[in-house]
């Protein structure tokens, strides 16, 4: 990363969540403000400085786009985006149970494989439509674990952090794989809403 | 500005911020600015829900700039106080200064 690159996670944090008509300009100015401290402070107090207004402008601005019908159309994409995946993974549990016919173990192993996948692709396939339905898919994918991790859903005995992996690296996986694929070039994606 | 419907508290703040700034400003002068007059560090997220806010009420109008290197090839966009809004500071100062008339006590809580 260039010394005077802002982050890019945060960058596509805030492009995820900021409605489209303050987009551009919201991110123009803290980038062009990142770009003067980093010339005069180190780079960590900038770095901090950044992440600091990323995430203390998350709040306001998920409360202003609830004003308007972004939200509506972003969790729309992310409920369409979810039930495919569900779809997909109910497919391949078959497909793997018909073909390797696994004990619980096997299951064990392949299930974080098979759920971070689908999640990563997921993530990727609803910032291509749109960026702020990331957030709604992230935060259904971990309303999702966490009640099944209620419901004892796994009947294997599992440790307790294999559990509470999947709820931290669902939402995770779902955020950053199109952050790591396109957060670098966020200008690529000029039609993102 | 309708009769008696106030402005909110970072509304007056920041139309009062772009008021001292130039013939327009765009939202991280508008954070510095307060930042510098009343020591309140704003979030840009806060800072441009409000003015989204204002313009909707119709107090501020933007518009947008050419885009430049040094801000990722993204443009500015400028702020400026509209005639409603500035109705809306005088009657919001009006209020606070018919309420606060008289409260000798007041200034030495």
């Amino acid at each position: 990363m260039k010394r005077n690159s802002p982050p890019a996670f945060a960058c596509w944090l805030l492009e995820s969540v900021v409605p489209a008509p303050y987009r551009e300009a919201m991110l123009g100015d803290l980038i062009e403000e990142y770009a003067l401290r980093a010339e005069s402070a180190s780079s960590p107090n900038v770095m901090r400085w950044f992440w600091s207004q990323a995430c203390r402008s998350v709040p306001p601005m998920v409360w202003s786009s609830l004003g308007s019908r972004d939200w509506l159309i972003s969790m729309s994409i992310a409920m369409g985006v979810y039930i495919v995946l569900e779809v997909l993974e109910y497919g391949a549990h078959l497909a793997v149970s018909r073909l390797v016919r696994p004990q619980p173990l096997t299951y064990v192993l392949l299930a974080p494989v098979q759920f971070l996948a689908g999640s990563s692709i997921a993530g990727c396939v609803a910032a291509r439509i749109r960026r702020g339905a990331t957030i709604f898919l992230a935060l259904m994918v971990m309303i999702t674990v966490a009640i099944s991790i209620a419901l004892k859903v796994c009947t294997t005995p599992v440790p307790w952090w294999y559990e509470f992996g999947f709820l931290a690296l669902g939402p995770l996986s779902v955020l950053l794989t199109p952050a790591v694929f396109w957060g670098a070039h966020p200008a690529a994606e000029g039609s993102a809403r | 500005m309708k009769r008696g419907e106030l402005l909110g508290s970072l509304e007056h703040i920041i139309l009062l911020a772009l008021a001292r700034l130039d013939e327009s400003a765009h939202g991280m002068i508008v954070r510095r600015e307060i930042e510098e007059r009343i020591g309140r560090n704003l979030s840009i997220g806060a800072v441009y829900a409000t003015l989204e806010r204002l313009e909707a009420k119709g107090y501020v109008s933007s518009f947008t700039g050419e885009p430049t290197p040094e801000r990722g090839g993204r443009a500015k966009r400028r702020f400026r106080v509209e005639a409603a809004g500035k109705r809306g500071l005088a009657v919001s100062d009006e209020t606070f200064r018919g309420m606060t008339a008289g409260l000798s006590r007041w200034e030495r809580i």
